[in-house]
């Protein structure tokens, strides 16, 4: 089946300033994409060139089998919802929601059926008449959700639209959010700088930075085998140690050799090692394989961040079991636990 | 705090004496027989409302509600597309076209008229070009006048409502299908309707009110409701006729101003 979105080889710049460099990047039909990366990352941009909000300098981006070469934004079959919403101030809820469809010249009557379809679908049944100056953040959302999936596009796109909620309703809309998907079958392209937003709703994680793709994957990848350091230290937190890839399967860190899964390594290239806080295992006992003395730690609710100190190396890990500050312990791990990455020229 | 509130004695004091206490006088003067000139006894009259009836005074109203409509009209037509295409302007001289705008505003009016009164006599420095203009006492130049005259007042509260437009709702405009001329009807021109309300009334009402425009380019043949206050109080000495219309022009004006506040709430539009 044909991509539903094709991106090829886009560059673009602002002021000799390179915010895409020869991007290429595919969606699906019916697939939740993040656009994931730190401010200033180009994802916006990326969102902005599909909208038709800009034109790319260089490349080609091909939408439902047509080049989207001057193609003004208004005769795209795309929708999207803005990060400060941009409703009318001038128009209530049920005119906000049915502006899409006035425009195409919809009766009456399937202009009803689909604003009540659509008010359903984001629960602001009852809002019609209401005014969206009045409304708070998370209703305003709703309803530039709403004026956006009620024109039924093939590919909604979604510019950081829960920056401004706080942190329940933010978890609540990205279920809600993951869930209309779901039901309307469309693609959603999702920007955000917030990383368990990404790994929460997406079918796959686009990690962006400097305008260039890091990795694409779905969120268990992304997590669990970065491709790169700013992959790992971008996705949760991680321990990245340097390192030499003995052969297939045996990796050599802090002058010890351990057991790993990675193969496919040159015989004692240079490489690093991500362990991720929450899978090291400490024990009291010095009859682990490293060795380091308890240097600080904080309680974070669920369990506590200790920093442990091993031969003037920091290792972060989560425990749910506290660590008196100066003890000495030893750092346990299973074979599957160490990921090993290509290293990259910093 | 309360040091710097004393500041205010001498403005409150300005006030009175030179807004408050005249228009209190005109008040008076208005519904009695009093004569500022030659003071006598005070009795109350309504001797002024028989003038309300006079032929000159209905020709005046009704001149200076035409020649204001159309004047505005005018302006309005002119003046949205400028205002338009100013705020949507990239240059980087935006700042110096509404400074050129305003200049004008900046010279004297009387001498302004003075200028178009001179453009417009049979001999006049467009001679020069192989022109000859016989305007004085028509429509046109009444009109020609009073479009130069209040041009900028309407330019310019419908240019700062366009300017903090939201350029998102622009992209959400098209987003949502809407073309350009779509996006102007459905979202640009709505928004920005609260800009044409002040700038129409920023108009109509120095137009209705004009007297030193009409006695210069009207040649005596065009007569405003301000040539007839201007008349009753220097020449006829009907002091408490030309109060009595003085009051009812007061009256629109700030209906007028209600209107404004009503529909612009935060007041982005008033200069």
């Amino acid at each position: 089946m044909e991509k539903l979105v094709n991106i090829k080889n886009i560059t673009k710049s602002f002021d000799e300033t390179i915010v895409l460099k020869d991007l290429s990047l595919f969606i699906n039909h019916n697939e939740f994409v993040t656009l994931l990366g730190p401010s200033g990352c180009g994802k916006t941009t990326l969102l902005r060139l599909i909208g038709g909000f800009e034109t790319a300098d260089s490349g080609e981006i091909i939408f439902n089998g047509e080049s989207m070469e001057n193609v003004p934004s208004y005769k795209r079959e795309i929708n999207t919802v803005f990060q400060n919403y941009a409703l009318f101030p001038h128009l209530n809820v049920f005119e906000n929601i049915a502006f899409g469809l006035r425009i195409s010249k919809k009766t009456e009557v399937e202009i009803n059926e689909l604003v009540s379809y659509a008010l359903k679908l984001v629960k602001l049944v009852g809002f019609e008449k209401r005014s969206v100056k009045k409304m708070s953040g998370g209703q305003q959302q709703r309803v530039a959700i709403a004026r956006a999936i009620v024109n039924k596009p093939k590919l909604l796109l979604l510019d950081e639209p829960l920056g401004a909620l706080d942190l329940k309703l933010r978890q609540d809309m990205q279920y809600e959010l993951k869930e209309i998907q779901k039901t309307l079958g469309i693609s959603f392209i999702f920007v955000t700088h917030d990383q368990e937003e990404a790994l929460t709703m997406s079918d796959t994680v686009v990690v962006m930075n400097d305008g260039v793709i890091q990795q694409i994957g779905t969120p268990e990848d992304i997590y669990n085998e970065p491709e790169n350091k700013f992959t790992a230290m971008f996705i949760g937190e991680s321990n990245i140690i340097d390192g030499v890839m003995k052969k297939d399967f045996l990796v050599e860190f802090e002058g010890i050799e351990f057991e790993c899964v990675d193969k496919g390594f040159n015989k004692n290239e240079l490489v690093e090692i991500v362990i991720r806080p929450e899978d090291i295992v400490l024990s009291k006992e010095t009859k682990g394989k490293i060795t380091g003395v308890v240097d600080d730690i904080t309680f974070k609710g669920v369990h506590y961040e200790i920093i442990i100190m091993v031969a003037n190396k920091e290792y972060v890990v989560h425990s749910t079991d506290h660590e008196e500050i100066g003890s000495i312990v030893s750092l346990n791990f299973d074979p599957d636990d160490i990921h090993v990455m290509k290293r990259t020229n910093e | 705090m309360n040091k710097l509130k004393n500041l205010v004695y001498p403005y409150l004091l300005w006030m009175g004496v030179l807004v408050l206490l005249p228009t209190l006088l005109v008040l008076l003067l208005s519904i009695s027989d009093l004569d500022i000139f030659n003071l006598g006894p005070f009795n109350f009259s309504d001797d002024a409302f028989s003038f309300l009836g006079r032929e000159e005074v209905k020709i005046a109203a009704i001149n200076s509600i035409k020649y204001s409509v159309l004047a505005t009209i005018f302006c309005f037509v002119i003046g949205y597309p400028v205002a338009y295409f100013l705020s949507n302007s990239n240059s980087k001289n935006k700042t110096l076209y509404v400074t050129l705008l305003i200049i004008p505003i900046w010279s004297n009016m009387l001498l302004r008229i003075i200028a178009w009164e001179r453009l417009f006599f049979p001999v006049s420095i467009l001679n020069v070009f192989g022109i000859s203009l016989d305007l004085i006492g028509t429509d046109t130049a009444i009109i020609i006048g009073m479009v130069s005259m209040y041009l900028p007042f309407m330019v310019l509260p419908i240019y700062s409502v366009l300017e903090k437009l939201d350029k998102n709702l622009i992209e959400a405009s098209k987003d949502l299908g809407a073309n350009e001329f779509k996006t102007f009807r459905k979202v640009i021109f709505p928004l920005s309707i609260g800009g044409v309300v002040s700038g129409t009334i920023m108009t109509l009402l120095p137009a209705m009110t004009a007297f030193a425009l009409p006695e210069r380019l009207g040649g005596s043949k065009i007569i405003l409701i301000g040539n007839i206050v201007e008349d009753y109080f220097i020449k006829s000495g009907n002091i408490n006729a030309g109060s009595l219309i003085s009051i009812i022009l007061m009256v629109v004006i700030v209906v007028m101003f209600i209107v404004i506040v009503k529909f612009d709430k935060e007041g982005e539009t008033l200069i």
